[in-house]
């Protein structure tokens, strides 16, 4: 056309570069600092090409194209704030405030080199916050569909925000089935077990599920339900994932028909019956109260109701975000209206408050620091990865 | 209607009055004097439509759907209110609009098929995804990355139930709907005052006498049934097209907005009584040849 595009906004004249601090499937993100009068630092996020190393304009991923209007489109204090979008020369910039921390280094903080637990208050202002923010977008129609302690960013002043909307969607009236777009979301250990089992038409209340294995996450800082993934055979055809299916099981037992009637229309509920054969512990599973009661001990919950413990209110809260039944699972909206968040004492908009733990700042590497022509996207691991902390598995398949 | 039409970037961004509309357009051809003298152009909505056209034809084989049309066309419209036609190649322009439409809507298609198709539908010599790619950057970039849309057919859907209306009101009412992207409306007016001036329209019509497309002098008949309902609720009209009157008057809706909205459409359908495919064509070809947009 005409003259061909035009870049209007350049990336190194706009900001300074200031390292790189990780890289994902997506791409590549930098920390940089504001130039020409732009006060502040931001997160610049580099979408990598479809094909590596490609030379020209091939057409922009489904996947890039929804986050850029999703991001253009939403705002909420809970959800990180887009500054701006800049196309330049056959490559998209993002650019976001900058958060210090996510909800994965703040676990990682509480590992080492000792555990110590996350002060209860932390954790219940890191929630109530986080369902503020999930509760907006929800209200707009997109389902985040990716949510996990590396996507949530908390800053240097304790606020709480929702991040990377890579997989995010809008869910009202979709063309096709979502399933058929892409074939699987969420990262394993979050996913809920209605996508375990195949639904096809999913809603909001996945969202829900991963709430609950992040609220169980920062209770015990591990992952709830940690499960092997199970890699897609030569044909791609989409496994049945049996590993992460038994880790809930053995916990909250099996699922039944009585507590979820729809359950028996789920594609893979065959496949269900066939994982109690052998394993003893889906006959007496733990039990959510039993697990809950038994994480407050082993992190030295102080006992007694009060605000240093997450207490009852908390339990059953944890209940109703972890059941089976998506229709019964609670919204986000209710989950807000619970009685954890009123008795004792109301959650502070600021997550550290009262807390006298210091957490270490964002590591940022120097070695790749030219965002324009830096090497091939997603090739080199330096810096903090997004989801290689403590092993954790791979997370999505690309989009078919 | 969804709650977050009110937040929207297209209520915000996107949503001009007439006059600003006009400014805009005005500024936009006063920057190529030249080529707007040199190169005159059919009215726009005969433009529009011919675009509509186009774009059904590429759509059509990949079994594309409305409402990635309808984005489409919205893109398109939006596109050339900041970008004076003449500098571009309209086939290009559709085709890409079209593409990212479709990746928006969830109806992906490969960046192959839609240049095949492109091909197809225009004597266009350009043969290269890249085209298409950059022409993408293009749109993204004058759009402001503001690429998600609220249309009035979901508006529609709650009036139905709402009016109980019948399967042919309903199909009457979506195909005004569908015409209302060839003019100015969706820059104007919120999809809901759309989706309740289509339902008026089909209403009053009665689809089984009018059939389609829509007349102009029947749609003259709605707007004095509008009329009516401003001046006094209750006189004249039909049971049905009464019940729906009273609510218009009682309602928050705009009145003068419905009012404006048929206007519009009217106009449009006695506009459509001249359209030509070949002089669209004939002089979108004059400009594009002339100065070398397709290559």
């Amino acid at each position: 056309m005409f003259a061909g595009y035009q870049t209007k906004k350049r990336v190194n004249e706009r900001y300074k570069i200031v390292g790189f601090i990780s890289s994902g499937t997506y791409g590549r993100v930098y920390k940089a600092e504001g130039r020409n009068g732009r006060v502040g630092e931001f997160a610049i996020k580099k979408f990598k090409p479809d094909k590596e190393g490609e030379a020209q304009y091939t057409g922009i991923s489904q996947s890039a194209i929804r986050e850029m209007a999703l991001c253009t489109e939403l705002s909420h204090p809970n959800v990180v704030h887009t500054v701006e979008i800049i196309l330049e020369e056959k490559c998209i910039f993002i650019v976001f405030e900058y958060a210090e921390h996510d909800l994965l280094q703040i676990i990682h903080h509480h590992n080492q080199p000792q555990r110590q637990a996350i002060p209860a208050r932390t954790i219940k202002s890191i929630l109530y916050q986080l369902l503020q923010g999930l509760v907006y977008l929800h209200r707009n129609w997109v389902m985040h569909r990716d949510l996990k302690p590396a996507n949530i960013m908390v800053t240097s002043s304790g606020k709480v925000k929702i991040g990377d909307l890579g997989l995010a969607r809008l869910f009202y009236k979709p063309l096709q089935s979502l399933f058929t777009g892409d074939k699987v979301v969420v990262t394993i250990w979050y996913r809920a077990p209605e996508l375990l089992l195949g639904s096809r038409h999913y809603t909001p209340a996945v969202d829900l599920w991963a709430v609950g294995c992040i609220f169980a996450e920062l209770l015990s800082l591990r992952p709830i339900f940690k499960g092997e993934e199970a890699k897609m055979d030569s044909k791609k055809t989409v496994p049945f994932q049996r590993n992460q299916m038994q880790k809930i099981v053995e916990i909250m037992g099996m699922p039944s028909k009585d507590r979820w009637p729809l359950l028996t229309a789920m594609p893979e509920y065959g496949q269900l019956s066939s994982l109690a054969t052998g394993n003893s512990r889906f006959h007496r599973p733990q039990g959510l109260d039993n697990w809950y009661q038994t994480c407050l001990k082993n992190n030295q919950y102080p006992p007694g109701a009060g605000p240093e413990n997450p207490g009852s209110d908390g339990f059953q809260l944890l209940q109703q975000l972890l059941e089976y039944d998506p229709q019964k699972r609670l919204t986000a909206e209710k989950a807000l209206l619970h009685p954890y968040f009123s008795n004792h004492e109301k959650p502070s908009e600021n997550c550290f408050e009262n807390s006298k733990i210091k957490y270490p700042v964002r590591r940022v590497s120097q070695e790749d620091n030219d965002i324009r022509t830096s090497s091939l996207p997603g090739t080199k691991r330096s810096g903090l990865p997004d989801d290689s902390l403590i092993g954790r598995p791979a997370k999505r398949l690309k989009e078919g | 209607m969804a709650a977050s039409y009110w937040e929207s970037t297209q209520r915000k961004y996107w949503t001009f009055t007439k006059q600003q509309l006009t400014l805009e357009r005005k500024k936009v051809e006063e920057a190529e004097r030249n080529l707007v003298t040199m190169y005159p152009l059919p009215d726009r909505r005969l433009l529009s439509i011919y675009f509509y056209h186009q774009l059904s034809k590429m759509a059509r084989p990949l079994g594309i759907r409305q409402q990635p049309l309808a984005t489409a066309q919205v893109y398109v419209r939006r596109f050339y209110t900041k970008v004076e036609i003449r500098r571009t190649n309209p086939a290009l322009v559709l085709a890409t609009a079209l593409y990212l439409a479709c990746k928006m809507e969830e109806y992906p298609q490969h960046i192959r098929m839609i240049l095949a198709e492109a091909r197809h539908c225009w004597d266009t010599s350009f043969n290269d995804i890249s085209k298409i790619g950059e022409c993408e950057f293009t749109l993204i970039s004058e759009m402001n990355s503001q690429l998600i849309l609220h249309h009035p057919y979901r508006s529609l859907a709650e009036l139905q139930t709402q009016f109980q209306l019948t399967q042919e009101e309903n199909a009457l009412a979506w195909s005004i709907i569908n015409d209302h992207y060839l003019t100015d409306l969706p820059l104007l007016h919120a999809p809901h005052v759309v989706a309740i001036t289509a339902m008026f329209l089909a209403v009053v019509l009665k689809p089984t006498q009018s059939g389609l497309p829509v007349h102009a002098a029947g749609a003259t008949n709605a707007l004095q049934a509008l009329g009516n309902a401003r001046n006094s609720p209750t006189q004249g009209a039909q049971n049905r097209v009464q019940k729906l009157v009273d609510w218009l008057a009682e309602s928050s809706v705009d009145m003068e907005a419905v009012v404006e909205c048929t206007q519009e459409l009217i106009s449009l359908y006695e506009v459509w009584e001249s359209y030509n495919d070949k002089t669209c064509k004939d002089q979108i070809a004059k400009f594009v040849k002339a100065r070398g947009l397709d290559k």
